[in-house]
């Protein structure tokens, strides 16, 4: 199953994905609409990109009182419905990665639903920092790359013996 | 009830430091419909405030901040500021303009631009979170770096974004610069220097406002086929200044012989490979390469700041941001290949809040008069000042920014009043158009950006053209189409420059007014129609992609502009510049070239023999002005051309003043 994945180390603080993401979710453009977000660390040149992990246990979904949070059978994303919320905050409490917000004109919480199966803003970013990947995937580019270094370093050595 | 502003925050914010008070007004919807925003509705609002009997440091001098229409919606860099005034440095019109989150966090707040007049009696810094905005103490900050400054903001206030001034600032220092959020700066033209003789130390903002469009669905394509341009241009997918930054100029502008070096002696630096984008990315980038190696503005994929630290030696925990201006201003000018010490002097000058391109002249200026026999050791205040002393370098940075010794005293003046100061022949070695240091590129090599530098508002400079159309290897056909001359696509040659600078100009003027990207528009050239005439003569197959201005400016504002509108709001913004430069004697005299440009040959590298010919050059200005129409005995702005720009009430302010033809 394919995850939204967020890499620091691509991220390159541009927040396209903030952009999109409020564009599409809520026609306008708004960071504190978006459902990701980069944290910059200027001086010191970081920028982390943050979001719903959409958790295996989530901790929104355990905590909802009145099940307005579910997992979408399709996209198993972690997805909160507006209209049976009802407004108790006790999600953005629980989430680990302050991955719920709060809609101040709508009065309505909400959090990434993976754009139905196509984040947008996965489309917007150039370098995947942001990626819709499974974990295999993410798995697998680790393995080759560091396999790739070894090997190298393994060359070396032989061409010295 | 009046039709919404598109784009806009719809706010203006009024700063008067003298009364301390704080003012928001509803933006003035016919002005921004003229002159779009940024460096045009600036270049408007300076003209209407500030007189050409004002003097740059008084309290009647303005601080004009802008965004633009695009500023923080997604789309093809959307987070440059313009920041404009009275020049302290030239006396003319004085603009810079930077990449930031800052732009964009000011609209979100609310504010589409912040007009500060007046002098505050204390240090004071404006904090804007939303709706609340005042002014706050700054006593605790006078004379702190920039760096600091930042700091004691974000962790004040909860990681606000920041504009500030540094020290060099404080101790007038004439080329003193804003800086945002640590790193990015509008540096030029003396910005920082006003904002310091305010006593203004630093700008704070946050917001958590909307941003709505006209038309999203026409938005939402306009955005992503001006991004795909970006994709399928082919100087973005060889990303080379994806990764290596505008320093990727050095090793270019080096190949190309217009690197200048030891001053402007030459324009072929023998160790541009120790001070090349490549080796800073290999030497101080922290992160991989070749993706991402960067950092961006808002909004942007070219990602082109370059963010790195020095591990070992004596500069050992210097980090930040360079760019090839303050390379060639500290490397190759300086004559100095030590990029330790071209790294640190840049975030030095930073962190003091100095212009690094005009801090770097200044220096290399210095060591050529002293060469030359034109200042000796006493002024140096013992300096062995030469051409390639990096540890002398990095000391007058020190000295000019905290005003010590002689050097300090008029090297805080910028090559052009130093200069003045000293003698006629030490004229004869600085850069300068209209009292501005010349960034890094030799006009002797480079006609076109040559030709910029001498008509450009703000004094020599490229950054009102941006002609990097000549560099790049372009079908001749295309020159002739756009410019009228195959000539236009090659460096060593005059033809077609006059129409392809006054082009650049007119959308390098769009760009600065929407708050988006010049690097979009010249470097990589997105920009309508060019994508469209490179696709017919390179025989390309599939769709073609562009950033068409005209149509994202439509889509937000629903106003409908076509490109040929497009380029009439460029023309108005470069003639009210021109108005307001007028009013303060400029005229066609000072539209030159520095005399050294006309005389001396380059001595060698790739552009060797190359001068810059003056007959040559007078016919251009001709040219050019009848293309902008002005007068070509004067310089002066000709009445049908107010009159077609629908600048009436420019017409009759200069009218009365005898200032049109």
């Amino acid at each position: 199953m394919k995850k939204l994945v967020f890499n620091p180390d691509l991220c390159t603080g541009c927040r396209a994905c903030e952009l999109a993401c409020s564009f599409i979710n809520e026609g306008v453009f708004s960071p504190t609409k978006a459902r990701i977000r980069v944290v910059k660390f200027d001086r010191d040149g970081i920028d982390v990109p943050t979001g719903c992990e959409h958790c295996e246990d989530a901790p929104c979904m355990i905590v909802c009182p009145v099940r307005s949070i579910y997992r979408d059978e399709d996209t198993q994303a972690v997805i909160l419905d507006p209209d049976i919320c009802i407004g108790c905050k006790r999600c953005m409490i629980a989430c680990p990665f302050g991955a719920i917000g709060f809609d101040e004109d709508k009065k309505v919480f909400f959090k990434c639903d993976l754009c139905r199966g196509d984040p947008e803003c996965v489309k917007w970013c150039f370098t995947r920092a942001v990626s819709y990947s499974t974990s295999l995937d993410v798995d697998t580019i680790k393995k080759v790359k560091i396999a790739r270094k070894e090997a190298a370093a393994q060359a070396r050595a032989r061409d010295l013996r | 009830m009046m039709e919404k502003l598109y784009g806009y925050a719809g706010q203006t914010l009024k700063v008067d430091l003298t009364k301390g008070k704080v003012i928001k007004e509803p933006l003035d919807r016919d002005l921004v419909k003229r002159f779009l925003g940024g460096r045009g509705l600036n270049g408007r609002l300076l003209f209407d405030l500030v007189g050409p009997d004002v003097d740059p440091m008084s309290p009647d001098n303005v601080l004009l901040i802008a965004t633009g229409p695009v500023n923080g919606l997604l789309g093809l860099t959307t987070g440059r500021v313009d920041v404009t005034s009275l020049s302290p440095l030239t006396g003319i019109f004085g603009n810079s303009n930077a990449g930031t989150n800052f732009a964009p966090e000011l609209k979100y707040a609310g504010y589409d631009n912040i007009v500060v007049v007046g002098r505050s009696k204390k240090p004071v810094y404006l904090l804007i979170e939303d709706d609340h905005v005042e002014l706050r103490d700054a006593s605790d900050l006078k004379g702190s770096g920039v760096f600091e400054t930042t700091d004691v903001l974000k962790e004040r206030h909860d990681d606000v974004k920041v504009a500030a001034v540094g020290r060099a600032a404080e101790n007038g220092v004439l080329y003193g610069s804003v800086i945002f959020d640590y790193w990015d700066a509008a540096g030029r033209a003396g910005m920082g220097t006003v904002m310091a003789s305010k006593n203004l130390k630093a700008i704070g903002v946050s917001g958590t406002g909307s941003i709505e469009v006209a038309d999203p669905d026409r938005y939402y394509e306009v955005a992503r086929d001006g991004w795909l341009a970006l994709m399928n241009d082919f100087g973005f997918k060889t990303q080379e200044h994806s990764v290596l930054g505008t320093a990727v100029c050095v090793g270019w502008g080096n190949a190309q012989g217009w690197l200048p070096t030891r001053n402007f002696r030459e324009s072929y630096f023998e160790d541009a490979d120790k001070i090349s984008g490549e080796e800073f990315r290999d030497r101080f980038s922290v992160k991989e390469s070749p993706i991402p190696a960067g950092r961006a503005c808002m909004s942007c994929p070219n990602r082109c700041k370059r963010y790195g630290v020095i591990r070992t030696g004596k500069y050992a925990g210097t980090r930040g941001n360079i760019e090839f201006e303050a390379i060639g201003a500290f490397g190759s000018k300086c004559g100095v290949g030590d990029f330790d010490a071209v790294f640190h002097a840049n975030m030095i000058a930073n962190d003091y809040g100095m212009d690094a391109v005009s801090c770097g002249n200044m220096i290399a200026t210095f060591m050529e008069w002293r060469e030359e026999g034109i200042i000796d050791d006493e002024f140096l205040d013992g300096l062995d000042l030469r051409f390639g002393n990096a540890d002398a370098m990095v000391e007058a940075i020190h000295k000019i920014a905290n005003r010590e010794g002689k050097i300090g005293e008029l090297g805080g003046l910028g090559s052009y009043l130093a200069a003045k100061a000293i003698s006629e022949k030490a004229m004869y070695y600085t850069s300068n158009v209209k009292g501005m240091d010349s960034i890094s590129c030799d006009p002797r090599a480079a006609k076109g950006f040559g030709f910029a530098y001498a008509v450009a508002s703000r004094g020599s400079d490229h950054l009102r053209a941006h002609p990097v159309f000549e560099m790049i290897k372009l079908p001749p056909e295309i020159g002739k189409d756009l410019f009228g001359d195959p000539e236009a696509v090659d460096l060593r040659k005059y033809g077609g420059k006059p129409e392809m600078v006054a082009w650049h100009e007119e959308l390098g003027a769009i760009t600065d007014s929407i708050g988006s990207c010049r690097f979009m528009h010249a470097s990589y050239y997105t920009q309508y129609p060019v994508p469209e005439l490179i696709h017919k003569y390179f025989k390309l197959k599939g769709e073609v992609h562009s950033l068409k201005y005209h149509e994202w400016i439509s889509a937000v504002t629903g106003w409908n502009i076509s490109y040929e509108e497009l380029l009439r709001i460029g023309k108005r913004i470069i003639n009210v510049e021109r108005a307001f430069n007028i009013r303060r004697g400029i005229r066609r005299k000072d539209d030159t070239l520095p005399e050294r440009f006309f005389k001396d040959k380059v001595p060698r590298g790739p552009a060797k023999g190359e001068i810059y010919t003056r007959d040559t050059f007078n016919k251009m200005i001709d040219r050019y002005y009848e293309i902008r129409g002005w007068d070509p005995e004067t310089g002066l702005i000709k009445r049908e051309t107010l009159e077609d720009l629908e600048l009436h009430d420019v017409l009759k302010i200069l009218e009365k003043e005898g200032l049109v033809v």
